[in-house]
């Protein structure tokens, strides 16, 4: 509860530190009030279940580890923003603003014990996303971006709130914990009310989180949209989404597992297939980091429909890695297009790492190292990510879908290296690209990270 | 033991790796090579003390447990590393073998810009290969296998810098990964089943079970999957005949010496769950042996020196999957361990030939290098005995134990086995004769450069043949008089499989005078075939035609009176040239076609999918709604 | 006079739940035909909003039928946010009326494949 509180209050300080002549205060000022964020938000830790704001709000130690790795990764997307020097038009104060206030958003979504919170929180984040995407005004991809987000992602609420209004009618509440005990006390006799409702719900979640079929907005968007804040939705949203998914099914819908599980299937695998196969045709890095993003929902997806004790560990962990990752891929992608950019030509394809080993030997290694960890190969963080989630698969009996997720992983690995080879085996010609030290902290954390828990993953455990 | 000795073991190459990996710009030439070998020597010779000591404490197999590693739900998994005899005899070749490849490439590398890169790959291979024998369950065992799969990717594209895509590298990858899933399936069905991935406690649980248990079935035939791809094995081998065209010194290590064998460790290791499930034993010993022979059949018109060998490690490791079909264990192992030797020898040979002569490998241009290359030819002459089996050298030994096993346990695999050795013979000679013997058929300039290695080189080759020629001694039968002191050694790895399935253990049933009869005929085939190589490459000096000139028509070789020749031709050579080509465009060509097919599948369907994407929102929110009502209308109407 | 009027949740439960199911249904659907059908950015906002009404429309239904005040407190959630959601989407459409001089989506597809 403590860093909503508080990062709905410094949000508002830091649009009034934006009227201060100096923007150099801005960055600081968001980064210190992150942590001060993430400080607050373990003074619930090892409390047990706690509830606050009239018990909408639910707090304990899953939903708290997943406020961290937001938390963390906000401030590492955060602290690459370098405060919006180099853009003339850009507006950091109100860009900090949002970027906490949709970190509100998130923290509603992971915790929310009442479907009121989880619909304010999806629409926080949500139109936060909206303002960022079409952040750059001028930019026509960027406005078209905006735009499809927009009227696909309120397309998707009106879907949700239906679902929602629908649960309500069958069940008479909003409240998470009243919808469960009334589902298990009718078992799979709930009348179809509650089917439609519960079917619309979770596809207006299963949106946010760009699962196929309503996964088209994300390669658009993501593509479009500026890349530090394509960053953004394609780590923080998404596991904000999945923390939101895992909690509606585990805690309300278990007793009815036979009536959803099968439609979550076919989804996950339709995930799995959309994402991987289309990223393989890209040449933009930047769109495939975006069906590598749809195809990781489709992972985690696994993950969520096998429901077995280990899926809270594996969505946990898995979004951490995976996370870390695309933040260094993102990071490195920034660095290169811009210097790309400096030179007068806007390439965010494979093409434009091209020799980048030669002269920039850490920047190669940290993309080599994300795109590694993405593509599940042992000793990074992803290779356990994927380990987890199979194995709540195969605790689930799921093993067919195993099959498919593990020809998929390696049609992944076809994308993925593609990265490596031409920042590694390919001649081009990238000057020495000048990273500021703060940066490259960040850098090499986030990559020591994902090596730390792909050696270690106990590590993760023991810090829970 | 005390684990920080152990942990010395694969930590020597990790640091290697990472000094090379991290300064490999900064760090001089001369540095570079020496921190590379330092590492794997210290590794060997940590090794060697712990051999030492574990045979001083009484050869009991312990498992060192260094830390918790994970634990999901009921499952943990602490990283602990398993020393016994199987891991130890790994750890032998490993290190061993590595060390030798490590100097010789100190040498053979010196040259190339990307020197400090490859030794950072090299140790960083070590590092994997020592996970995967050491550690003591299946998730450390497959993450050294993952790690030495994408060495070998690496190394394996190494020379290959502005091609776009290095199909090879790519091509073993894909192969591997297909075995991979096979091997993670099986982890998992293992999880499953026994709720542990500790060797010890797998196997504990596994000796309660029945021969035969269908869920043991499944495990091994999926393990067995991982197996094919990575050693190389129907339907997953045409993956490593194209890994060639890595530098020389990693086709010796990882292609011929170790990795390879990592199949055939991984069966050795779990042996109980083997023994338990004789179908799958049934088709180890089928798929051994046919990739037996068809690699060999397709070594034997192969005209680059190292596709040669290639095949021909392709078709040595069909023999130690036929040893482990008929339960042969330790018959395995000591093909194995033999073949280190002389295939590591032989490729380290065919280096320092590839070396004299700039670069070129197809054995038509070479010719007469004995006395250019004295060291060279002598070891290359033990390898080429060693692995054709002529006794007393190392090959013979091995590989008639595997045929006796086989003999054994079903006569027309031994007949298939001896088809097979022929043809080892035959084409090992053919490569050796065409190598070293007649007049030199390379251009000029290349006869002017022809020299003799440098010691770094050559030192590996003579160490490397004296175990090829004395190898074989660690396991004479008890029929010649020996005591075979390695299946001794490596006896109390099968406790459990004795257990669950004794008579598979029994004592031989063959008398002496049958073994003598085996071996007698297998010694008389090789001799008879390397013969036939001397009669047809030396004597009358026939050089394979090159590829662009047509098979010489009936009248030419009328003109040349090589009328006996074309008889021979006719009986012996064209059908097995037939049969071998016919072989080589199914393995080869319809395996490639399922493979790259397969790829292709994906990028067409990719290139279509992607159109799905119009860029239209109405569009998209239409394909939406469409996958609302499908999901609404089959889970509320028709569920 | 003013006793003569029932209460409000009477008045509602006159019709009786299946009937305002389906009108909210009818009007959820209408709103998808709405956006499925239209070019204009406006025009297919104001379809999403007949949804996000259709939903209120059950809520309130819902929540009467039950005498249940968090239905309707749900619905003034769903009004704030909607209007929230409205300024965003407004600046997002003058934004993009300012770079293109209009608003039809069929023209939006630079971004694809």
């Amino acid at each position: 509860m403590y860093p909503i509180v508080l990062l709905s209050v410094l949000g508002i300080v830091v649009l009034f530190l934006g009227f201060m002549k100096s923007k150099s205060v801005l960055l600081p000022a968001t980064l210190l009030f992150l942590v001060l964020a993430l400080a607050s938000n373990f003074i619930d830790w090892n409390q047990g279940k706690v509830l606050y704001f009239y018990e909408m709000l639910a707090v304990n130690n899953l939903t708290l580890a997943f406020n961290a790795i937001v938390l963390v990764s906000a401030f590492m997307i955060v602290a690459m923003t370098r405060g919006f020097q180099d853009q003339e038009e850009a507006q950091p104060a109100e860009y900090y603003g949002i970027m906490l206030f949709s970190l509100v958003g998130a923290f509603m979504i992971i915790g929310y014990e009442h479907l009121i919170m989880l619909f304010v929180g999806i629409e926080i984040l949500s139109v936060s996303m909206y303002i960022l995407t079409g952040s750059d005004k001028s930019n026509l991809r960027s406005n078209e971006a905006a735009l499809k987000y927009f009227l696909m992602g309120a397309f998707a609420t009106g879907i949700m709130l239906f679902g929602i209004a629908l649960l309500y009618g069958a069940t008479g509440s909003f409240n998470l914990t009243d919808i469960q005990s009334y589902v298990s006390i009718q078992g799979r006799g709930v009348s179809y009310i509650l089917y439609a409702g519960l079917l619309l719900l979770l596809i207006g979640m299963l949106f946010k989180v760009s699962a196929a079929p309503f996964h088209f907005w994300t390669p658009d968007v993501y593509d479009g949209a500026p890349t530090i804040f394509t960053t953004f939705m394609s780590t923080i949203v998404k596991t904000a989404g999945f923390a939101a998914i895992f909690r509606l099914l585990s805690h309300s819908f278990t007793p009815i597992y036979s009536f959803w599980w099968i439609t979550l299937a076919a989804i996950t695998v339709l995930t799995l297939l959309v994402g991987n196969i289309i990223a393989v045709y890209q040449n933009s890095f930047k769109r495939m980091l975006a069906y590598s993003s749809i195809s990781h929902a489709g992972y985690l997806l696994i993950a969520v429909t096998s429901l077995s004790p280990q899926t809270e560990n594996a969505i946990l962990f898995y979004s951490l890695a995976y996370s870390i990752a695309t933040i260094s891929a993102f990071g490195v992608l920034m660095l290169v297009s811009k210097k790309k950019a400096l030179e007068g030509q806007v390439d965010e394809s494979y093409a434009a790492f091209n020799g980048l080993a030669a002269q920039n030997p850490l920047l190669a290694f940290v993309l080599a190292v994300s795109m590694l960890s993405l593509a599940g190969i042992p000793l990074t963080a992803g290779f356990w990510g994927k380990f987890f989630v199979f194995g709540s698969a195969v605790e689930r009996g799921l093993v067919w879908m195993l099959v498919v997720a593990v020809l998929m992983s390696a049609v992944g690995i076809y994308y993925y290296f593609r990265a490596i080879i031409a920042a590694y085996l390919k001649e081009g010609d990238i000057g020495k690209i000048r990273i500021a030290p703060f940066y490259r902290i960040i850098l090499v954390v986030a990559t020591a990270m994902t090596i730390l828990f792909g050696l270690a993953p106990g590590i993760f455990e023991k810090l829970l | 033991m005390s684990a920080s000795l152990l942990v010395l073991i694969p930590l020597l190459p990790l640091i290697g790796f990472l000094i090379n990996g991290i300064g490999f710009r900064r760090i001089p030439r001369g540095a570079v090579g020496i921190i590379g070998s330092l590492a794997a020597l210290g590794s060997f010779a940590v090794s060697v003390v712990v051999l030492m000591a574990f045979k001083e404490a009484g050869s009991t197999p312990q498992v060192v447990s260094l830390f918790d590693w994970i634990s999901v739900g009921e499952l943990s998994i602490p990283f602990s590393f398993q020393i016994d005899q199987l891991s130890l005899l790994m750890l032998m070749i490993v290190t061993g073998v590595g060390s030798l490849i490590h100097v010789y490439s100190a040498g053979y590398m010196k040259e190339d810009e990307g020197f400090g890169k490859f030794f950072a790959f090299l140790n960083l291979f070590l590092f994997f290969m020592l996970l995967l024998v050491m550690g003591s369950n299946y998730v450390i065992m497959f993450i050294g296998w993952e790690g030495v799969g994408l060495c070998s990717y690496l190394l394996i594209g190494f020379w290959n810098k502005n091609t776009d895509y290095n199909n090879a590298a790519r091509k073993a990858f894909i192969m591997n990964r297909i075995g991979d899933l096979g091997f993670l399936l099986g982890i998992f069905t293992i999880i499953g089943t026994f709720g542990s991935v500790e060797f010890t406690e797998v196997f504990r649980q596994a000796t309660g079970l029945p021969v035969g248990d269908p869920v043991v079935v499944v495990i091994t035939l999926l393990l067995f999957v991982g197996a094919t791809g990575k050693s190389a094995q129907i339907p997953l081998f045409t993956w490593l005949p194209d890994a060639m065209a890595g530098p020389t010194p990693v086709s010796a290590l990882i292609h011929a010496a170790t990795m390879v064998t990592a199949g055939i460790y991984m069966v050795i290791r779990s042996n109980v769950l083997f023994t338990l499930a004789p179908a799958t034993l049934e088709v180890v010993a089928i798929i051994g042996t046919a990739t037996a022979l068809l690699a060999a059949s397709i070594g034997l018109l192969q005209n680059d020196i190292k596709k040669v060998l290639a095949y021909s490690t392709v078709s040595q490791l069909g023999y130690m999957f036929l040893a482990l079909g008929v339960m042969a264990y330790s018959a395995s192992m000591f093909h194995v361990i033999t073949h280190a030797f002389f295939k590591a020898l032989l490729f380290l040979g065919a280096g320092s030939v590839i070396h004299a002569m700039s670069g070129e490998q197809d054995i038509r241009f070479m010719g007469g290098l004995r006395k250019k290359l004295p060291i060279t030819f002598i070891t290359f002459l033990i390898g080429t005995i060693a692995i054709a089996g002529i006794p007393p050298f190392a090959g013979f030994f091995s590989k008639d134990e595997i045929l006796a096993h086989a003999f054994e346990h079903n006569k027309v695999l031994w007949v298939l086995g001896l088809l097979g050795s022929i043809m080892t013979s035959f084409y090992m000679f053919r490569l050796l004769f065409l190598t070293f013997f007649g007049s030199f058929r390379g251009t000029h300039e290349q006869a002017h450069h022809l020299h003799e290695s440098p010691t770094s080189m050559t030192l590996p080759l003579i160490v490397l043949a004296v175990f090829s020629a004395l190898g074989g001694f660690m396991g004479v039968p008890e029929v010649l008089g020996g005591t075979h002191q390695l299946a001794t050694f490596m006896s109390p790895l099968y406790e459990g499989a004795r257990q669950v399935n004794p008579a598979a253990f029994a004592a031989t049933t063959l008398s002496h005078s049958e073994e003598y009869l085996l071996m007698g005929i297998s010694v008389v085939a090789a001799l008879v075939a390397a013969l036939a190589a001397y009669v047809v490459y030396v004597r009358r000096d026939s050089v394979p035609a090159p590829e662009t000139q047509e098979r010489p028509a009936l009248q030419r070789v009328i003109y040349h009176k090589y009328y006996i020749d074309e008889l021979y031709d006719a009986v012996f050579v064209k059908p097995i040239r037939t049969l071998s080509a016919l072989l080589f465009s199914f393995g080869e060509f319809f395996i490639d076609l399922v493979v790259n097919g397969t790829g292709t599948l994906v990028k067409v369907l990719s290139g279509q999918l992607r159109r799905t994407q119009t860029g239209s929102t109405g569009y998209y929110i239409f394909a939406m709604v469409v996958g609302i009502v499908l999901i609404l209308f089959w889970n509320l109407l028709l569920r | 006079m003013m006793q003569q009027t029932p209460p409000i949740p009477e008045i509602i439960q006159a019709i009786p739940l299946q009937s305002y199911l389906i009108l909210s249904t009818a009007l959820f659907v209408i709103g998808i035909i709405g956006v499925l059908t239209r070019r204009n950015a406006i025009v297919i906002f104001m379809s999403i909003e007949l949804m996000l009404n259709a939903a209120n429309l059950l809520l309130i239904a819902f929540s009467s039928y039950k005498s249940d005040a968090s239905g309707q407190v749900f619905v003034f959630f769903i009004m704030a946010v909607a209007a929230a959601e409205v300024a965003v989407g407004l600046a997002i459409i003058v934004m993009i009326y300012r770079n293109t001089r209009t608003i039809d989506v069929g023209f939006l597809n630079k971004l694809k494949w």
